[in-house]
């Protein structure tokens, strides 16, 4: 190892932990860079960053109509076995068409990977910010994504 | 918190007065050891408050803020529930040892005080080498973790206590080889002495710049000698549980954290009073008027902001760096900071020679 | 009987007592711990005697290298917690009387000899003092022992960088 390099090595360290320290010490002196949500008391004003991830729900529109077509990439997308697609064929102008009956939702087993809507050709599911999800029994952690009676929104294929 | 200057000298000669020397040194021991131990209660309590406080607000976060304004007396409340807590002995642990390591860590770091001055004429002991003492004893430390990691009976704290020896044992050279190019400028060991050397500047600044190269590695070596992150592969939580004290509970284990923060206090006032002048307040060369009202500011107050000061510094390390690796942590003793300190001493005593320092 | 000579006698005490436990016991690392005490227990008789340099060099030399050193020892070969055999009778008794004697010995050394004032100008004991001691070259200097000394440590760390430093058999 030659003198050169090892000076080089040594400054060079110098350096970045200068670099990182410079770091937290703006972070020690801005306070309003804190990120910690005091949750139960804050709970009416919460402002959760944009990213989180509560948990996948399906949106309906006014008319009760929903964009999935039941090609179940979702149900291939996600890692645990999450999400259930349950299909059934409706008779529209004499032709069978593809609908879904249920899409069956294990919030129990799903760990917010965002794969499933990435995988939704239709975007119809996406990723909610509620998180307050304790219940007393462990079945109603599996839900229904489709409303009751919906049907699939006109145009989407 | 004002200066103390005198107070002690008051003391002794009341007590001399009125008692035969037996009993004034016994009287006088008793008030040492009551304001050690206050001094200890009080620096945990204001240490891991600090603590916790600093590193939430460099990690972006609030820290303790419930128990008392602000979360202030939140120390208060952790010292309760240590207390509280029942002091186990694991069943397969050699019971003599296990119960006195905690107590060889603490009276290891009351020895430690003896020699630091906390303000102008306001010191237990002015030994002739006191510095020397300071390094010497803080090396009993390391056999109390021994101690611990080898009574617990867990392969754990075995480990953290073969991995906090190697580093302690290691660390203690640079440590000491800094210390050394400070003490070649000033010719004393004595604490008295260096602190008086420091009446026309610290010698940080009047040491040009293996000064600063000194106090860099000081800093760094004694931020190993504590065990504290980056450097604490003794206690590793994400390998080794807890390292040594995986075993300890409640009021033992509250001894080590304890000893913990009363040797960083011991370490930064060690080089505050080194490189930053001790109790003495900031004097420029003959700037008199300058000198003056500095000298305003009390010198407790000096003593205490720049320990305080140096003790921010070593949480700072803390809570920016990630842990070393048992043999990057080697390599950095033994390749890099080893050869600089010597490289730096050989400058230094050549600095020394030539008098080109202030 | 003053504060200081009662200081002494808990000193003293402390010692004796580590010292005893420290062959006694049939733990090893224990023995090795009260080692530490009594020679913690030494250096604290010098700082008794107002010998400040030699007590921090007896803590930094004994407490620092050797007994961290037979530590690491133990560490490295012992199981924790296992007790050594026990020894015979007869050698208990032997090694006994050999202590036994050589303590005789000792004492009646002390007592015979008579201890007179040296008429040599006293000598500090400061650091200044030492070390001018040490590298002084007139009478009563250490110059020469001093730099003797340091040519055999300048050997030893010369040959354990050599041992270090014998390369790895090149893999074929
Ligand atoms: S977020 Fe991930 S785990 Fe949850 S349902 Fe979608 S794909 Fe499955
Ligand atoms: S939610 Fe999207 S991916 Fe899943 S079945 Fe419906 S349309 Fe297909």
């Amino acid at each position: 190892m030659s003198v050169g390099k090892y000076i080089k090595d040594v400054w060079g360290a110098v350096r970045s932990l200068g670099r990182g320290m410079k770091r937290t010490l703006y972070y020690f002196t801005h306070h309003k860079e804190i990120i910690t949500q005091q949750y139960p008391d804050n709970r009416e004003t919460l402002n959760l960053p944009e990213r989180f991830k509560g948990e996948v729900v399906m949106p309906h529109d006014e008319k009760n109509e929903h964009r999935c077509t039941g090609c179940q990439a979702c149900e291939l997308a996600c890692p645990n076995g999450t999400i259930k697609v349950v299909t059934r064929f409706d008779m529209i102008d004499g032709k069978k068409k593809k609908a879904i009956d249920k899409l069956v939702y294990h919030l129990e087993l799903c760990t917010m990977c965002n794969l499933c809507i990435e995988a939704c050709p239709s975007d119809a599911i996406k990723m909610a910010q509620t998180f307050e999800h304790s219940v007393f029994d462990r079945n109603k952690l599996t839900k229904i994504l489709n409303n009751p009676g919906s049907k699939i929104m006109d145009g989407v294929e | 918190m004002w200066s103390f200057s005198n107070i002690s000298d008051n003391i002794h000669d009341w007590l001399s007065a009125n008692f035969n020397a037996t009993w004034t040194l016994i009287i006088e021991m008793v008030i040492a050891g009551t304001l050690v131990i206050g001094l200890f209660a009080m620096l945990g309590l204001i240490l891991v408050i600090m603590e916790r406080k600093v590193s939430a607000w460099m990690q972006i976060r609030l820290g303790p803020n419930r128990v008392g304004p602000k979360g202030m007396l939140q120390s208060m409340a952790d010292t309760i529930k240590l207390m509280v807590k029942e002091g186990m002995t694991p069943n397969g642990a050699d019971k003599i040892m296990f119960n006195l390591a905690p107590f060889v860590a603490m009276i290891v770091a009351m020895l430690l005080l003896a020699p630091i001055a906390f303000a102008e004429n306001f010191q237990l002991w002015d030994l002739n080498i006191g510095v020397l003492y300071i390094t010497a004893v803080s090396s009993i430390m390391v056999i109390s973790i021994l101690m611990a990691g080898w009574a617990s009976n867990n392969k754990y704290s075995l480990l953290g206590a073969m991995r906090s020896g190697a580093q302690i044992v290691s660390y203690e050279l640079s440590a000491g080889l800094s210390i050394l190019a400070i003490i070649v400028l000033t010719g004393s060991l004595q604490v008295s002495e260096i602190i008086e050397s420091q009446r026309n500047g610290w010698w940080l600044f009047k040491g040009h710049i293996p000064a600063i190269i000194a106090f860099v590695i000081f800093i760094i070596a004694v931020t190993a000698e504590t065990n504290r992150a980056p450097f604490d592969l003794a206690e590793a939580e994400s390998e080794l549980t807890a390292g040594f004290h995986t075993e300890y509970s409640g009021m033992k284990f509250a001894l080590f954290f304890l000893a913990e923060y009363v040797n960083v206090f011991i370490v930064c006032g060690l080089g505050a009073t080194i490189f930053l002048g001790g109790w003495m307040p900031l004097h420029i060369g003959n700037w008199t008027g300058f000198n003056n009202a500095m000298d305003y500011i009390p010198s407790s107050l000096w003593f205490f902001g720049k320990t305080f000061f140096l003790i921010f510094v070593i949480m700072w390390f803390r809570w920016s760096f990630p842990r070393l690796r048992i043999d990057q942590l080697l390599n950095l003793e033994w390749k890099y900071l080893l050869p600089i300190s010597m490289v730096n001493l050989l400058l230094v005593t050549l600095m020394a020679i030539m008098g080109w320092h202030f | 009987m003053n504060g200081s000579s009662i200081i002494f006698y808990l000193v003293a005490a402390l010692t004796l007592v580590c010292a005893v436990l420290s062959v006694s016991t049939r733990h090893i690392f224990r023995a090795a711990i009260y080692l530490l005490f009594t020679l913690i227990g030494i250096a604290g008789i010098y700082f008794w005697l107002d010998y400040q340099f030699i007590a921090a060099v007896q803590i930094v030399v004994y407490v620092g290298g050797i007994v961290v050193l037979i530590i690491f020892s133990i560490f490295l070969t012992q199981q924790a917690g296992e007790k050594l055999a026990k020894q015979k009778i007869g050698r208990k008794i032997f090694s006994a009387l050999a202590v036994f004697c050589a303590f005789a010995l000792t004492m009646l050394q002390i007592y015979q000899h008579d201890f007179v004032e040296t008429s040599a100008p006293h000598i500090g004991n400061t650091v200044k003092d030492i070390g001018g001691q040490m590298l002084s070259t007139g009478e009563n200097g250490y110059a020469l022992p001093f730099e003797v000394v340091s040519m055999l440590l300048l050997a030893a760390m010369i040959g354990c960088i050599v041992i270090a430093l014998r390369s790895k058999p090149e893999p074929k």
